[in-house]
């Protein structure tokens, strides 16, 4: 089932070890959260500490494996390992799973590992008694198969499942606190704003399937002559995606990932969900916003540095959308008056300027970039609940009330009647929620038309009747009908503004009815793992789409 | 668009519409959450407006108003009725009052007598599921037509026999045993005639709903609308404050950041409205389409020169209010954001309290800007969904005369209070009824009348007074019990303890009775104290390391005094001052730059990937990291030796501040002397014949410096100290407004050591001990430290005693994390009190641990009397202590000031924690997984919600919601002349906020105030368990535990409540614990 690839040129020994790591990295994450979900499932719930040992334990097993692996590149000098599992209900002998081992994969692979590990160790303090605590692990397992995925994916659709797995862990971790409606309404927005984007990986796929091949092409040339940690350095020593023949294509294709990334490293214009993504447990947004998941957009671009390279048009965007992410979420950044807003700026600060250093072709400094950033970042967010305590003992060193950063703001860089302006502009982020919701009103409109004519076309087809007309008024409006729930610790009473929800929802569903259907998937998902209170908001979804439909 | 303008005057009772809206405000501000920016976080009555009215009324009005819960579910109690928490005669003895009137009257005819009804109905908790659950299980479960789950197997017989005497005439019961009879060998016909039973009672079932059913009152109208807002809401289904809440909560976090933002709002200073006119006013942008045209409007309200009130004026009339309304439409707007609204207020009332910078919030400006924006989306909601050309007015007049159409449809569907049908129906089936007369129409109308009249408020509050009986019912039979035990043998000291006498004055909050009770046990023959624990000293205080002055005394005193800690040696301050500023610039700018643009990068490309090593350490080994931490912090300089600097010198103020340095000698002797004559440890002048007799030599009116030390007194502020934590401040010491107590002890002990003090007190007749010394130290009840300050001022001859006392608070200190950590889920159960010691540290210093300490939780009684009483009483961390003579205070002066300071601090720590418990989302905070710091003044969930107050659940899951329980050892006609004299406290006492008893300071009687009157408490079970030690209560055991009596403790204390011992006096040199 799992076949060694020509490219890795290892022999005997070496081979096997590097091979059944590379295999386990991505398949011990994979079980570990396959274990937890079904226990959940059939509600077991192991013990806290074992749930969290299982999860911490496991990344770190993998973190080992990365290095081992890493290791076994340096000892071999070989630039890439690929280890090729075909799945034997395969359509075609063509179709494979491919994993690469390679110098822009090991460290990645190594420190995400590393991190979801620690977080997991930190995060059994952090949630201990919280009613979703299994929830969170399962989500984090999730999380972290769906990162290795993602960095030791040898192949473009292989790397987009990963991406899925993200992207889905991501909005179901935002919407952890699913009886306020903040985090279902923020979780949404976020899962929305990845799915929209997603589409560029599929297009990318899809298209780079056409031209050929969607595997990654491994690095040309001899093993490096340097040594030890130098080798790593070398610029074009990894494995990145095949580049098309028409330098088209090539555009196309890197147009394609770069709106990936667009939405999965919140670039503008789509930047207004990450700073919505604070409403999960601290832990969480530490590892997803702080640290891994606002990066693999970059990292995507590392791995494709060969058709950006082929792409001069695509690179000029990567370079302008970088630096015009960063200017704004400086800007916004420092107008920002809570400590999680505030860093989630930053993060997107840095995050862009990682991505204009990549476009310019600054490839190893992006890569030192991101994992110092990453680093920085997360343990940031962690102390963010400290802010007050660490505050207090800054100010008494100063020894006096000069915390203010008046003078340290870009304003005093541009003249005094544009201040207000600009304020505004920090203030209202940019303005950039306002700006979309014109850009989707019509767009949501469109897809509905069509939505429209696709149903009485299939309708036609089938020979069904055509749909009962939805009668006007108040199908939308379950308000009442819901069972108190029982409350838990924490939850608002049964029974406050029970409408809340529902009507986010419909809101949601009115607007923007693209993923109405995604979302009620990711919905049940969520009940899977929990409570009543889910199953509720199932209910309600049902009745909303009954209504919609 | 703006065409309205601030309007003509309409005389409202003779008022302006603008005085109008002023005095409107002012009653509603009462309402808002009166908590103030973290750092000055102090324990309030979470219902402070509602404390004149009794605890009852008080609690189901703000649940009415603030659509939150008054009292534990009815789950919960059912829980505890389960555990035995509450206790059947506990039911009973709450319902007695009641059942002395109808006890035996019959509810219906045949059915129970009401004694019975509402024992059962309290005893036993059913779901009774609402809406789409309770349609489910009367539709696709039929329960309509099948007996309750919790129907017992009797009663399920006897009703079936019921059925069949009505519908067939034939006995089911023994149609069944024939079944049985026959064993398995006709299982046709059993099942016939089971199939028969089913049907009967599925048929008088029915016929009983049916006969209830048609007894039903209408169900209860919907809540009238107060706001534009919850109008459409019904109608439109479009919450309006969905628009209006994201700006508003955005514009008030940056108008009241104290620091966060690097880039603060301009032009602060002209408040709220101000800001928002101008940054809302400017032309362009584009802006949500819900604020089409406000920008232009705000231009022409700053052209005009509107003042908030004429804003406020125009917005309700342009939202169609009739005046009348608008009162409750202002209560209704402002308690939609409580939190943010609550905190302008703060703001505005208390501008000493904002940490960094006053900003000029005004709460009139937050209604006019959340007003304004109301009238824009309620334009935007209405034009876009019925049409241009919509007013506001066309949404239909306010109250509940008017049913609206959209209500009228959905009433439709059952007009009945269907769950009401539910709950009477099951109860048939439960108690002892006999069906058949409940069909007739008057017996079920007296049935539904009886469910009705008893509903679940009335049931919980009921349950809630069992809950609090029966706790109240041990705490005070363990009193009696323990004031009743044989009197200890005469035996020494039960270990060869010290010797020497010391006495050591802790705060009274209940986190130090553990503390104090393991001294005890370490160090029989010590002496401790329960006070306020600011100890009578009211200052603002500025550390060295301070960047400001803070009050350090309770929130009701405004200090008038400022205390300042100097270094004793200025090169060595400036030294350490310098060393600090670089220390601290090289973090200010490590924070800065981590945010910022090209500073983020060069660092984090620089040193990103070195902070993995803290990052690790912090996630795995959290303590280790800590200390490294910690250590690396202490190398930024050695901090010079200090003192306080407590006596005046001159008069003027200090520079910068606006109240004069330190206190005269005068007021520094009123201070050492109310303290001394209210904790009871001064000599009663002259020493006693008892004393003479006994000490001996003690009685030397003035003892030469002997070979044996004076007793040492300790003064033992406390606070707390914790990362993960936005509540820090909420651990604190509450007698000193949220601070530190640690620099009062200090300040205390300056003063009492003060000779010229000692020469003003010896004058007026408090003589201390010249070889007596106080030192002042610091608890952390986080992590346990203690502290001691200016120990080198020590005469050498107290240093041994000194050394004995440092040892033994050490080990006390011990004990106390041991007894702590048995609460922590995450403490195995048999740790050792050194492991315990490191557990309850690493608490104290996890990024990762949300539950530094459990503060306050689980508290419950207040004892105010002589520890020698208490002294060995195994008390759970659940009592707050204060010393208190009666002996020594004929006139009950000392006792009314005690009171008043006591009774307000103590309910308002107690309720806080019961409004949080029982709706930890209505009055808590919540969890605090999500929180995000805001502007340095609260906490928000997640990216944007109201401002959070109360407290979270972390902090609060482990207590029981009580009231807090005032044991004072004073005669009742005392305290009934004190309440009288004093409304306030009455108001706390017959309101029933708290309950009060008083404890007979001569026997072991104690009287529970009710309704007015002391009645006296009949013991229940007057057994106390005996153990060698507290460890042996406790250990292994996570729960509430009973008091129990710590063997040997009470011998100890010399100190009975008759007579006392010389040993107790400062005035004596020659200790009597070396005589006995």
């Amino acid at each position: 089932m799992i076949s060694p690839d020509a490219g890795g040129g290892l022999t005997g020994g070496a081979h096997a070890a590097a091979v059944e790591l590379l295999f386990g990295a991505v398949a011990l994450p994979a079980a570990v959260t396959a274990v937890l979900a079904l226990a959940l499932w059939f509600r077991v719930r192991p013990s806290e500490k074992v749930s969290s040992t299982v999860v911490s334990a496991s990344f770190g097993l993998v973190a080992t494996a990365a290095a081992a692996l890493g290791a076994l590149l340096l000892a071999t000098g070989r630039p890439m390992v690929a280890v090729e599992c075909r799945a034997w209900f395969g359509p075609t002998p063509g179709w494979h799973w491919r994993l690469v081992a390679d110098r822009l994969s090991i460290p990645f692979s190594a420190f995400a590992a590393g991190l979801i590990g620690m977080i997991g160790a930190l995060s059994r303090r952090y949630l201990h008694r919280e009613g979703g605590f299994w929830r969170f692990y399962v989500l984090l397992a999730l999380f972290g198969t769906g990162v290795e995925l993602v960095v030791l994916g040898g192949s473009l659709p292989l790397m987009s499942v990963g991406w899925e797995l993200v992207g889905l862990s991501s909005a179901l971790l935002i919407s952890f606190f699913h009886d306020r409606p903040g985090p279902v309404r923020n979780g949404l927005r976020a899962f929305l704003t990845y799915r929209t984007c997603d589409i560029g990986l599929v297009l990318a796929a899809g298209w780079l399937a056409a031209a050929g091949s969607v595997d990654l092409v491994s690095p040309a040339g001899a093993p490096s002559p340097l040594i030890g940690a130098a080798r790593w350095a070398g610029s074009s020593g990894w494995a990145t995606l095949p580049v098309p023949a028409s330098s088209s294509r090539a555009t196309l294709v890197a147009a394609a990932l770069i709106l990936a990334v667009v939405g999965k490293s919140a670039l503008l214009p789509a930047s207004g969900w990450l700073p919505r993504a604070m409403e999960g447990p601290t832990p969480s947004s530490a590892v997803f916003y702080g640290a891994l998941s606002v990066h693999l957009g970059p990292y995507l671009l590392l791995r494709s540095h060969a058709l950006l390279e082929a792409a001069p048009a695509a690179r000029v965007v990567v370079v302008g959308l970088g630096l015009a992410t960063a200017l704004h979420a400086t800007l916004v950044g420092r107008a920002q008056s809570d400590i999680k807003s505030s860093l989630a700026y930053a993060s997107m600060t840095q995050v862009g300027l990682i991505v204009a250093e990549i476009g310019v072709g600054l490839y190893v400094p992006a890569v030192v970039h991101i994992l110092g950033h990453a680093t920085i970042r997360a343990a940031q967010i962690l102390r963010s609940p400290s802010l007050l305590h660490d505050r207090h003992h800054l100010e008494q060193a100063l020894g006096g009330p000069s915390l203010t950063h008046q003078g340290r703001h870009p304003a005093r860089l541009i003249p005094r009647r544009w201040r207000p302006r600009l304020y505004r502009y920090a203030f209202a982020h940019g303005h950039l929620d306002a700006r979309l919701r014109r850009l989707a009103i019509p767009l949501s409109r469109a897809l509905r038309t069509v939505d429209g004519w696709q149903r009485r076309a299939a309708d036609r087809i089938g020979g069904a009747q055509p749909a009962r007309p939805v009668p006007p008024g108040p199908v939308l409006r379950p308000t009442g009908l819901r069972p108190p729930v029982p409350r838990q610790p924490g939850y608002p009473p049964a029974g406050r503004r029970p409408a809340q929800t529902l009507r986010t929802i419909d809101t949601i569903a009115l607007h923007d009815d693209i993923a109405l259907h995604d979302d009620i998937a990711l919905h049940d998902d969520i009940a899977l793992h929990d409570d009543i209170a889910v199953q509720n908001d199932i209910a309600v979804h049902n009745d909303v789409t009954v209504g919609e439909s | 668009m703006a065409g309205a303008g601030p309007v003509e005057d309409v005389s409202h009772a003779g008022m302006s519409p603008a005085a109008t809206i002023l005095a409107v405000l002012d009653e509603v501000a009462d309402l808002l959450p009166q908590q103030a920016p973290l750092s000055f976080f102090v324990h309030h009555n979470t219902l402070h407006a509602f404390e004149d009215l009794p605890f009852r009324n008080g609690v189901l009005g703000a649940s009415d108003l603030f659509g939150t819960r008054p009292f534990q579910s009815e789950q919960a109690f059912g829980e505890h009725l389960r555990t035995g928490r509450i206790a059947a005669g506990d039911v009973r003895a709450v319902l007695a009052e009641a059942d002395v009137i109808d006890g035996d009257v019959e509810v219906v005819p045949g059915g129970p007598t009401w004694a019975e009804f509402r024992f059962r109905r309290l005893t036993t908790v059913f779901e009774i599921p609402r809406g789409a659950g309770l349609r489910w299980l009367l539709e696709e479960e039929d329960a309509r037509h099948r007996f309750h789950p919790l129907v017992g197997q009797d009663r399920r017989d006897r009703l079936r026999d019921e059925a069949a005497r009505r519908y067939a005439g034939l006995s089911t019961v023994g149609g069944r045993d024939a079944g049985e009879r026959r064993g398995g060998r006709d299982r046709l016909a059993r099942r016939g005639a089971r199939g028969q039973a089913v049907s009967l009672e599925a048929r008088l079932l029915g016929e009983l709903w049916r006969a209830l059913e048609n007894q039903c009152p209408p169900a209860p109208p919907p809540a009238a609308p107060a706001r534009r807002r919850d109008q459409i809401l019904r109608r439109l289904d479009v919450d309006t404050d969905d628009l209006v809440h994201p700006p508003l909560i955005r514009l008030c976090a940056a108008f009241l950041d104290q620091g966060v933002a690097h880039w603060p709002m301009p032009g602060r200073a002209d408040g709220l409205l101000g800001v928002f006119r101008r940054l809302f006013g400017l032309s362009d942008g584009p802006l949500d389409v819900a604020w089409r045209g406000l920008a232009e409007h705000l231009r022409t309200q700053v052209r005009e020169g509107w003042s908030a009130e004429d804003t406020v004026v125009w917005a309700l009339r342009e939202l169609g209010l009739p005046e009348a309304a608008w009162p409750a439409a202002i209560q209704a707007s402002l308690l939609s954001l409580r939190g943010w609204a609550g905190m302008v207020r703060q703001v505005e009332l208390r501008p000493d309290q904002v940490p960094a910078h006053p900003v000029p919030g005004r709460l009139v400006d937050f209604l006019a800007v959340q007003l304004v924006l109301e009238v824009f989306a309620t334009r935007h909601v209405l034009t876009s969904r019925l049409g241009p050309e919509v007013s506001p007015r066309e949404l239909g007049p306010f109250g509940r005369s008017e049913p609206e159409p959209a209500l009228a449809l959905r009433a439709a569907g059952g007009a009945i209070d269907t769950p009401l049908v539910y709950e009477a129906f099951v109860l048939a089936q439960l108690m002892d009824a006999a069906i058949g007369p409940l069909l007739e129409p008057s017996a079920a109308g007296s049935w539904m009348d009886a469910v009705a009249g008893f509903d679940d408020r009335e049931r919980r509050w009921l349950l809630h007074l069992a809950y609090e009986r029966n706790y109240r019912t041990a705490v005070l039979d363990a009193l009696y019990a323990y004031s009743r035990r044989d009197e200890p043998a005469p035996a020494p000291p039960p270990s060869p303890g010290p010797g020497v006498p010391l006495h050591a004055v802790f705060c009274m909050d209940e986190r130090e009775e553990s503390l104090r009770r393991h001294l005890e046990e370490c160090y029989p023959d010590v002496r401790t104290y329960g006070a306020a624990g600011f100890f009578g000293v009211a200052m603002a205080y500025q550390g060295l390391d301070d960047a400001r002055p803070r009050p350090l005394c309770p929130v009701t005193l405004t200090p008038t005094h400022l205390v300042v800690e100097r270094a004793e040696d200025y090169a060595a301050h400036d030294a350490y001052r310098r060393a600090r500023r670089r220390y601290g610039r090289v973090g200010h700018n490590l924070a800065t730059a981590r945010g910022t643009l090209g500073r983020g990068a060069a660092l984090t490309m620089a040193a990103g990937l070195a902070s993995v090593v803290p990052l690790a350490g912090r996630c795995l080994f959290p303590r280790a990291a800590e200390h490294w931490a910690g250590r690396l912090h202490h190398r930024a300089g050695v901090r010079p030796r200090t003192r306080l600097v407590i006596e005046r010198a001159r008069d003027e103020p200090a520079e910068g501040t606006t109240l004069p340095v330190g206190f005269t000698v005068a007021e520094m002797a009123d201070i050492v002397e109310t303290m001394l004559v209210t904790i009871g440890l001064t000599a009663e002048p002259p020493p006693t014949t008892t004393a003479a007799a006994a000490g001996g030599a003690g009685a030397d009116p003035d003892p030469g410096p002997g070979p044996d030390p004076g007793p040492l007194v300790l003064v033992i502020g406390h606070g707390s100290s914790s990362l993960n934590n936005p509540h820090e401040a909420a651990h604190d010491c509450g007698a000193t407004g949220g601070g530190r107590g640690g620099p009062n002890a200090r300040a205390f002990a300056a003063m009492a050591n003060h000779p010229r003090v000692r020469e003003e007190l010896t004058r007026r007749g408090q003589r201390l001990h010249p070889d007596t010394w106080f030192v002042g130290a610091y608890h952390n009840t986080c992590d346990e430290s203690v502290d001691f300050y200016d120990t080198d001022l020590l005469p050498a001859g107290a240093r041994p005693a000194l050394r004995r006392a440092e040892s033994a608070l050490a080990e006390a200190v011990r004990l106390n994390a041991h007894e702590r950590a048995r609460r922590f889920a995450s403490a195995p159960p048999d740790l050792d009190p050194d492991q315990a010691l490191a557990h309850v540290q690493s608490h104290a210093r996890d990024l990762g641990q949300p539950r530094p300490e459990y503060g306050h939780a689980t508290n419950a009684v207040c004892l105010i009397g002589r520890r020698s009483r208490t002294r060995g009483l195994y008390l759970d961390r659940r009592a707050f202590l204060v010393s208190y003579d009666p002996d020594r205070d004929p006139d009950g002066e000392v006792l009314t000031r005690l009171l008043l300071s006591v009774g307000p601090v103590g309910a308002g720590i107690n309720l806080e924690y019961y409004f949080s418990v029982v709706d930890p989302a209505g009055y808590g905070c919540g969890t605090k997984l999500p929180h995000n710091i805001t502007a340095l003044v609260g906490v928000m969930d997640g990216y944007s919600s109201d401002l959070r107050t109360g407290l979270p659940w972390q902090m609060v899951e482990i207590h029981e919601p009580m009231r807090l329980l005032v044991i004072v050892e004073a005669e009742p006609a005392t305290l009934t002349r004190i309440l009288r004299e004093q409304p306030g406290l009455d108001r706390l006492v017959s309101g029933g906020w708290i309950q009060l008893v008083a404890w007979n300071p001569r026997g072991p009687d104690s009287y529970l105030y009710v309704d007015g009157t002391f009645r006296p408490h009949e013991p229940e079970d007057p057994r106390l368990p005996v153990v060698a030690r507290s460890a042996d209560v406790y250990a292994g055991r996570r729960d509430h535990l009973a008091f129990a009596e710590v063997a040997g403790m009470a011998a100890a204390d010399l100190h009975g409540p008759a007579a006392h011992d010389p040993h107790a006096e400062l005035t004596s040199t020659v200790p009597a614990g070396h005589v006995g």
